[in-house]
């Protein structure tokens, strides 16, 4: 098990160096550079910008010089825990996302909750209730909520808000309290507001997680053990938790490795319809404006979070399924 | 010899004495802040704005304003907006002192500036000449802080000013040659910076400070160098420092990054109402960051005490249905731009039939009078805007009605007659034009992609100009995209807006209408060969191309006023008659919208960047609540 974990770990190394080519390569893409961007903005809207100032950024940052150099001064600075300069905020990087790492977090794991506490009763009532009235009428919800757009029900849902509750457009809070310390008022401004996008993100991945819960469950209900229990007399809550339930978690578990990314930054879309202070609309703000540092070091965090999410789902799949542990070297 | 300007700017100087004797009275909100008196505070010639003579109302202290930006970066916003400058605009862009008590231009050669005596910053230092000393020779005459010498701007025939300090409040700039844009550039949105905070910043010059202080200071402020650290704390165009004093009528009191900045009154401001009460009325300006795409949602439901940006005309039947539900008002100002939405042949493109029919006079004239405006205007902007081809509007006092009507008429039958004679007379089966290499006249308009407006224009263009045997085909692409091959000739005509500065005055410089920049999309290799001072691009060989570049020139050594005004008009003359760029409509409006309260907003204005700073020459610091505000 242990020299399992140690190449695992090993493994990531070269992963991980890949994928900080991909992302450079990615953020490098686009013609020009945030300056000229920045330029043409200023310039559209009838203004200059100050092209001095401009150039020596440029060759601060050494734009002039060849992509390997650049790729290389970046990796190196992420390796001391230089995530380098945000040009769009004149600041850098890491103090740029910390703050928003934070509201991203309580967004996160709020929705994550809801989602595990409404998707876990309906799916085991669709499957034990399999083609019943409830089955079919919470699987036609279900399928609503992925079918609808997130951009959609957002604007539905802030429209609704702010007509019915006079909630404000947008944001994690009322803005008088952007800044101020954390009280009281401010947290039930953010409880406020915090329902619209726990909802909207919520009832895509609701939907999915009771769907396959669903699945998962029939498959194991139908098998002979669970008949011989149920024949046996066992209280039917505990045929369903004893085994059944459990066997049908692997998903679960398998989830962990992409649950983990989420956390940092999750929905996207709904976040810039919303306009939420989260790391989203940062995230894709910075790609458009070409902020490559900004850009380049969130993506390879985002990286760096999904390929340990999915070592600490393998090693958690090996430690709870003995079929895993016990099976898995021997068909390689 | 007395020139017009320094005329003017005596008379300024004998109105002055009018002062508000008698008492000054200082916001209520400062009371408590341990602040000197405010007749103290204030200079001892204050600048008093008599706003009863400008048919605006005196007000009272007090209230905040709640603005929402588009990002961080827009806190650039309020400097602009404050406007408070050595010289300015007022709203009928004449120039007068400002933050000066006066000021004295001998043949637009020797500019001689009077500070006002006991003037100070927001933190209280005094503000005197020793601040424009400081920004001369420790700033602009430092390598390491301007690499390239003195700013471009500050420079006659590459020679800068000669700079002297006559006494505490007097400072003189000379060249030996005119430089009639001097005052202009400091009146500018973002103005030629000549003085800065001394006091405050000479803590991060190493002249000033010792080394170890510096180190410990750049250590602080995680800056490299020390002229980093000096360029970060002095940034002016974004108040990103707190700490960093300011003339302005509000400074910026939050640190960056955050959701919201809190800009507070200025204690030390220099302008007073004719009741002696200390500008501006309102305390603090809170500006707001949300996502561009939801502003004018939040807008229209009352989040904003005060917005124009981010807001746009498609808006504006939203935000006049939210006066029902909110007490706000939205007012409709008029764009500034030469032209809202113009198409723009590029002379400089690579396809050279393309090139050489562009550059034939009566095929832009022919492409300009075969669009229907009228139909344009009312099918896209309701009728309210105006149908004029790429020039000035009538506030400029340079306007003549002629300009802006030449070519831009709606003349089908003149058109067919110019394109036959500039030699296109064959047609294909389709009845399209033929080009003299037998192609047929499809031409592709490229756009940036960023209004949906811009396409309803063109779709309603390919009609008009299927008239005329000429198809239209649209590509959208995305800004620098479409910049990048606009200059690099790969594109033939793009969709963009006419000149910025559409209500010039002659003392302001005619460069727009002269190939001076890059990215001046009709002849960007021209204006490269400018800008570059000759070595990149190429100079211009179309006749009238390059006597709008000598008339520029001329521009900027003429001494008097009405050889400027002359220039002025010789250059909008040739400028209209080339059509060089197909101007469509123009006076397009933008909405302002803003709480009922809120007083001396004019229900009509002028919304631009150059010259009125978008609500600078309405000098917000007048603003101020008839009823408490919460």
């Amino acid at each position: 098990m242990i020299r399992y974990i140690l190449w695992r770990i090993l493994v990531m190394i070269p992963t991980l160096i890949l994928i900080s080519m991909l992302v450079f390569a990615i953020i490098e893409l686009p013609p020009g550079d945030y300056f000229e961007s920045y330029v043409a903005e200023m310039r559209a809207i009838g203004e200059s910008a100050d092209m001095q100032e401009i150039e020596e950024l440029r060759a601060r940052y050494g734009f002039d010089q060849p992509l390997p150099i650049r790729y290389l001064r970046w990796v190196g600075g992420m390796l001391v825990g230089d995530f380098g300069y945000s040009f769009e905020y004149r600041l850098p990087v890491s103090d740029v996302v910390g703050d928003r790492l934070w509201l991203t977090i309580l967004v996160s794991v709020v929705t994550i909750i809801v989602t595990w506490l409404l998707a876990f009763p309906i799916g085991i009532y669709s499957a034990t209730h399999q083609y019943s009235w409830g089955d079919y009428g919470l699987t036609l919800l279900g399928l609503i909520g992925l079918a609808v757009p997130n951009f959609v029900l957002a604007l539905i849902l802030m429209y609704l808000a702010n007509i019915w509750f006079g909630t404000s457009i947008g944001h994690l809070m009322d803005q008088k309290y952007l800044n101020q310390p954390m009280s009281w008022d401010k947290a039930m401004s953010i409880l406020e507001h915090l329902w619209i996008p726990v909802i909207i993100i919520g009832t895509a991945g609701t939907a999915g997680m009771v769907r396959r819960l669903r699945a998962n469950l029939l498959d194991e209900l139908r098998k002979q053990y669970v008949m011989t229990a149920r024949a046996k007399g066992l209280h039917p809550f505990k045929v369903l938790t004893k085994y059944p339930l459990r066997m049908s978690l692997n998903f679960f578990i398998a989830d962990i490795g992409s649950i983990l990314p989420q956390i940092i930054s999750g929905a996207e879309i709904t976040a810039v319809v919303l306009s939420l202070e989260t790391t989203g609309p940062m995230l894709i703000k910075a790609l458009q404006t070409q902020d490559m540092y900004l850009a380049g070091s969130f993506l390879m965090f985002l990286a760096v979070l999904t390929v340990i999410g999915v070592l600490v789902s393998d090693i958690a799949l090996a430690l709870f399924d003995p079929r895993i542990r016990l099976y898995g070297g021997r068909t390689r | 010899m007395i020139t017009r300007r320094s005329m003017l700017a005596l008379l300024a100087a004998t109105v002055a004495p009018f002062r508000a004797h008698a008492a000054f009275t200082g916001s209520e909100a400062l009371d408590d802040a341990n602040l000197p008196d405010v007749a103290e505070r204030l200079p001892v010639n204050p600048r008093v704005v008599n706003l009863g003579a400008k048919s605006m109302k005196p007000g009272r202290h007090g209230g905040v304003i709640r603005m929402l930006v588009g990002g961080q970066r827009d806190i650039r916003l309020m400097p602009i907006n404050s406007y408070a400058r050595l010289v300015g605009y007022d709203e009928h862009l004449n120039l007068q002192a400002d933050i000066l008590e006066s000021f004295v231009a001998e043949d637009d050669r020797v500019f001689t500036f009077k500070l006002r005596e006991g003037h100070k910053w927001s933190d209280g230092s005094p503000f005197t000449t020793e601040d424009f000393r400081y920004s001369w020779e420790d700033v602009m005459n430092n390598k390491k802080l301007h690499r390239g010498g003195i700013p471009v701007d500050l420079r006659v025939n590459g020679k800068g000013p000669r700079f002297e300090l006559i006494d505490q409040w007097t400072v003189r700039y000379s060249w030996d040659e005119p430089n009639p844009e001097f005052l202009a550039l400091l009146a500018a949105p973002s103005p030629l910076l000549i003085m800065m905070p001394s006091a405050y910043l000479k803590q991060f010059h190493p002249r000033y400070q010792s080394e170890e202080e510096l180190a410990k200071l750049m250590k602080k402020y995680k800056a490299e160098e020390w002229g980093d650290l000096h360029k970060k704390m002095s940034r002016t165009v974004r108040p990103e420092n707190p700490d960093l004093p300011t003339l302005d009528p509000w400074y910026n009191s939050t640190e960056p990054p955050s959701g919201q900045f809190v800009f507070k009154r200025n204690p030390y401001y220099h302008r007073v109402d004719e009741n002696g009460l200390q500008l501006p009325y309102i305390d603090k300006v809170l500006l707001n960051v949300s996502s561009p795409d939801i502003i004018a949602a939040k807008a229209g439901s009352g989040e904003s005490d005060l917005q124009f940006a981010n807001v746009d005309f498609v808006d504006y039947t939203f935000l006049k249905a939210s006066e029902k539900r909110f007490p706000v008002k939205v007012g409709l100002w008029k764009r500034t731009q030469g032209s809202r939405v113009a198409l723009i042949p590029n002379l400089n493109c690579k396809d050279e039939v393309w090139q050489k029919l562009f550059r034939d006079v009566r095929v832009r004239r022919a492409l300009s009078l075969a669009i229907d405006r009228e139909e344009i205007n009312k099918a896209v902007f309701f009728g309210l805007a105006h149908e004029a081809g790429n020039s000035i509007l009538p506030d400029s006092p340079l306007f003549k009605p002629e300009y802006e009507k030449a070519w831009a008429n709606y003349d089908i039958d003149q058109a067919n007659r110019l394109l036959d004679e500039a030699g296109l007379t064959k047609r294909d089966e389709d009845g399209l034009r033929l080009l003299p290499d037998g192609r047929p006249a499809k031409v592709i308009i490229e756009s940036a992609g960023e209004s949906t407006f811009e396409s309803d224009v063109l779709e309603l263009i390919t009609d008009h100009w299927s008239k005329i045997g000429f198809a239209l085909f649209t590509r959208v692409s995305q800004r620098e995209i479409f910049r990048k091959r606009v200059m690099g000739g790969e594109t033939i005509m793009g969709i963009w807006m006419g000149i910025d500065n559409g209500v010039p005055t002659a003392e302001m410089s005619p460069k727009e209408l002269a190939p001076t920049a890059d990215d001046q999309l009709q002849w960007p290799v021209w204006g490269l060969h400018y800008l570059s001072g000759g070595g990149d691009g190429h100079p211009p060989d179309l006749p009238e191309a390059i006597q709008l570049l000598d008339l520029m020139k001329e521009w900027k050594t003429a001494g008097t006023h009405a050889e400027r005004e002359a220039i002025w008009h010789s250059m909008l003359e040739i400028f209209t008659q080339s059509v060089f760029t197909i101007g469509i409509i123009n006076q397009a409006l933008a909405p302002i919208i803003h709480s009922s309260r809120l007083q001396n907003i004019p229900e009509k204005g002028l919304f631009g960047y150059d010259p009125t700073s978008y609500l600078g020459v309405y000098m917000p610091d007048t603003f101020w609540y008839a009823e408490d505000h919460v």
